[in-house]
């Protein structure tokens, strides 16, 4: 089920909200988690199982690790492997199958295999949760009730955010609810499905249609770079939106995934603003137990690379996706070893111009289909396999979307936040807010209902 | 920290769950009028479409398709795309004065091949011993997208395109027409404005029209294929119909009549031209005893031509390629003496997926 469907907006959600806020408070974990196992299987009615096999063995492998200290350490590994196992046998088998066969002249046959919906997200999940007991960070959760609830809490089981137990254990037990708390939910949500329906599907458009023309040029490989950008920003944080807005308005606090990281004065910065959820695991989960920093300089370097391979093939069983992981490795380490001291100095206009490229051209990498059309747009931006610098096509492009660019644009940065949080300005918005999130709320229904184009692109993961 | 907004919440949760209510209970119509088609019925539950996911995905597009007062969200979106985000089309449609039209972008060479394949193999193996012709229908966005500053093929190279691979004769009618000779909410020609199309055929193909047409208007307002796509306020239009003494004789056959005036009411009034698209149409014309025949292979555009040509022939067949391939032709249509023409739009030949290729034995 996505978010910004009438399934989901107009049936699932009221239901569920009216069920939950009429139980008793002792009922309404119950509640949630019938509803979220309800809302994955409707979308994976058969890979539901996945899932429940996957909470079923890290509980109780979490009680294992708890009640056998001498042994926990066995049990964590076994209880890694059990979850990683999985998601490496439907994401991976076939891509490690295909790049066996590249060595091989008699071939291993493909299995075939569906990639359950958010697998991703909850095996990490998982893990996480395992890797705290382990390290008594966490509380073991002995209620298979409640840790299939933190699993598979259907604002954010699908695409995230990559919530730690340790961030909702207590709110497992205890929620606060207050009008206030709703009301925020219902704003942030709006908000995120607007960043959804009305930037991102309408900037996913125009890269279709760039990669449907003929006759690309400079002006379009451009148009394609920058819609590509801000597409995914306002796809993925759009969603981020509408699961934390979600987890309000049932009365949860998660953390935030994204801070502006089009405003990024350098590419560390960057991965500390984007998908925040993500890169703090890998940092946690990966990194740190490596070593980090606290080793040599070879282990250092290698340490980087190994969790930035991992977070490219995170992403997507595919080179593209590992091509972009290492790409970021690699301009870490340079910006560690001598260059992020040299952005540091510089105008901030001019580390945020790097900074924008940089991205510009990993999201091209991120989202191409094959290496040949991956250097085919990025080369295009610099005239390379294109003669001319502009057509009647890009232009009448760039004409129709230029409201949407500039929107899309302001909406990256702060801007707008800063100046509604101004004191006098902020008077005005509050109340002016039921009107401006109804406009919102209705121009997003009618875009839905009139479309059909509407793929979250982090599904897949 | 902000301070409580009962508003907001009264304000969103009222209309929100007004909406839901009015979504899950309401019941809706089967048919758009506006889109012409079927929507989505209630899926069936069953333990197959279930784990099979089918049910979700009929579920979803029914939710969609049947969500209550469907014509009045799709303005919305059509208006706020447009002049809120102002965006040159909303799928492709776009307004122009008082027309709506849809962008035809870009010319796509592999249709118009594909196209070309199916008519020289009807030649190759119907019409070796014929005079054959070709005349080329633009869409109206040959005389509207560029002024307005929209994405418009060019037309040119697309005719010269179609002439070298289709083997007939070609006859230029596109400098005969301009945005006015087209409906100003359908993709459609208007047949009050077309004899001078007619005239230039018909003198290519060597027959003489010299009946004069009394121009009969219909009363119903003409609500085009693209006023309901566009969902934006429309400019009323009417359909108009040519006839003489020779057209009231007629005799048809494969549709109800020259002019259907059931048709002329119904979903989509354009279909009162010889009832719409069908495979094959005859039309005898018992006021002629020449004998001459002509066979036209057309799509919709020729539906409202084909009686403007009837005076210079005893018969003419209609045939739609997208109703009967061509390797059934032998069995329904005699081609024998017939002048055949090829009355195609550049919608038509750039979309030609739909003319059915002959089966290979």
């Amino acid at each position: 089920m996505v978010f910004s469907s009438i399934t989901f907006l107009f049936y699932f959600l009221p239901i569920v909200l009216g069920i939950y806020y009429i139980v008793p408070n002792k009922l309404k974990n119950l509640v949630l988690l019938l509803a979220s196992l309800f809302f994955y299987a409707y979308g994976e009615p058969k890979y539901v199982i996945v899932m429940i096999a996957s909470i079923i063995s890290a509980y109780l492998f979490g009680i294992l690790i708890d009640k056998y200290k001498k042994h926990s350490k066995l049990f964590l590994i076994l209880s890694i492997c059990v979850s990683a196992g999985f998601l490496v046998y439907f994401k991976y088998i076939n891509f490690i199958i295909q790049n066996i066969n590249l060595w091989l002249t008699k071939k291993i046959d493909f299995i075939y295999v569906v990639l359950p919906i958010g697998i991703s997200f909850y095996t990490f999940q998982l893990i996480s949760y395992t890797i705290d007991v382990y390290r008594g960070q966490a509380k073991v959760q002995k209620n298979i009730l409640k840790l299939a609830l933190y699993i598979s809490l259907f604002p954010q089981l699908i695409a995230g955010p990559i919530v730690r137990y340790t961030t909702i254990e207590e709110q497992l037990e205890n929620r606060e609810y207050s009008s206030e708390k709703f009301a925020l939910g219902v704003r942030r949500f709006i908000i995120g499905l607007g960043k959804k329906v009305l930037i991102a599907n309408v900037l996913g458009e125009l890269t279709n249609i760039f990669l449907a023309s003929n006759t690309p040029n400079i002006l379009f490989y451009w148009i394609y770079a920058i819609a590509n950008m801000l597409q995914i920003y306002f796809d993925f944080s759009g969603y981020s939106d509408m699961a934390i807005g979600l987890g309000k308005m049932f009365g949860f606090e998660f953390l935030e995934n994204f801070n502006y990281p089009y405003i990024a004065t350098s590419v560390t910065d960057f991965w500390r603003r984007w998908h925040i959820s993500l890169s703090t695991w890998f940092r946690d989960y990966i990194y740190i137990p490596l070593g980090g920093n606290r080793v040599s300089k070879m282990k250092w370097l290698r340490n980087i690379l190994i969790v930035w391979l991992l977070t490219g093939l995170w992403h997507g069983a595919a080179w593209n996706f590992i091509l972009w992981g290492v790409y970021f490795g690699i301009l870490l380490i340079i910006e560690k070893i001598f260059l992020g001291k040299y952005l540091e100095k510089i105008p901030k206009i001019l580390s945020r111009i790097y900074v924008l490229v940089i991205v510009a051209i990993s999201f091209i990498i991120f989202s191409g289909e094959s290496m040949a059309q991956i250097l085919k747009n990025i080369g295009g931006l610099v005239g390379i396999g294109t003669q001319s610098m502009i057509s009647a096509e890009s232009l009448y492009y760039f004409k129709s979307y230029f409201v949407v660019f500039i929107v899309s644009i302001i909406g990256a940065t702060p801007v707008l936040k800063n100046f509604v949080n101004k004191e006098n300005v902020h008077k005005i918005m509050n109340i002016l807010e039921p009107v401006y999130l109804l406009l919102i709320f209705v121009i997003c229904t009618s875009y839905i209902i009139d479309g059909s184009f509407n793929p979250f692109l982090y599904f897949r993961f | 920290m902000r301070k409580k907004n009962h508003g907001l919440i009264i304000c969103i949760s009222v209309f929100f769950l007004g909406m839901s209510l009015w979504a899950i209970l309401s019941k809706t119509p089967d048919y758009s009028d506006s889109e012409r088609r079927v929507l989505a019925k209630l899926p069936k539950v069953s333990t197959e479409t279930v784990l099979s996911g089918e049910f979700a995905e009929d579920f979803d597009t029914y939710a969609v398709e049947r969500f209550p007062a469907r014509d009045l969200w799709r303005s919305v979106k059509a208006y706020a795309q447009t002049k809120v985000f102002g965006q040159k089309d909303n799928n492709g449609i776009y307004t122009a004065d008082k027309h709506i039209s849809k962008m035809e972008y870009p010319m796509n060479e592999e249709m118009i091949k594909h196209a070309a394949q199916v008519l020289n193999a009807v030649q190759k193996n119907h019409l070796q011993e014929n005079d054959v012709y070709l005349a080329v229908v633009p869409d109206k966005n040959r005389y509207l997208a560029e002024e307005t500053g929209h994405l418009a093929m060019d037309y040119d190279a697309f005719t010269n395109t179609v002439k070298e691979q289709v083997d007939a004769e070609y006859i230029e009618i596109a400098d005969l027409l301009n945005a006015e000779d087209y409906y100003y909410t359908d993709s459609h020609w208007r047949q009050e404005q077309i004899a001078d199309v007619a005239e230039r055929i018909s003198d290519a193909m060597g027959v003489n029209l010299s009946e004069e047409y009394g121009v009969f208007r219909m009363e119903k307002p003409f609500e085009g294929v693209y006023a309901g796509q566009s969902a934006l306020k429309w400019e009323s239009d009417t359909i108009s119909y040519l006839s003489n003494e020779t057209i009231e004789q007629v005799i048809v056959t494969g549709a109800d009549a020259v002019y259907d005036m059931k048709k002329a009411t119904g979903r989509d009034p354009y279909e009162m031209f010889l009832s719409g698209n069908q495979p094959v149409i005859t039309i005898e014309n018992p006021l002629n005893d020449s004998g001459k025949r002509l066979v036209i292979f057309r799509d919709s555009f020729g539906s409202s031509l084909a009686p403007l040509l009837i005076e210079a022939y005893s018969e003419i067949v209609l045939v739609d390629l997208r109703y009967i391939s061509s390797d059934k032709l032998g069995e329904y249509v005699g081609f024998e003496g017939a002048d055949v023409l090829f009355l195609y739009s550049t919608t038509m030949l750039n979309n030609s997926l739909g003319m059915k290729q002959e089966k290979k034995g």
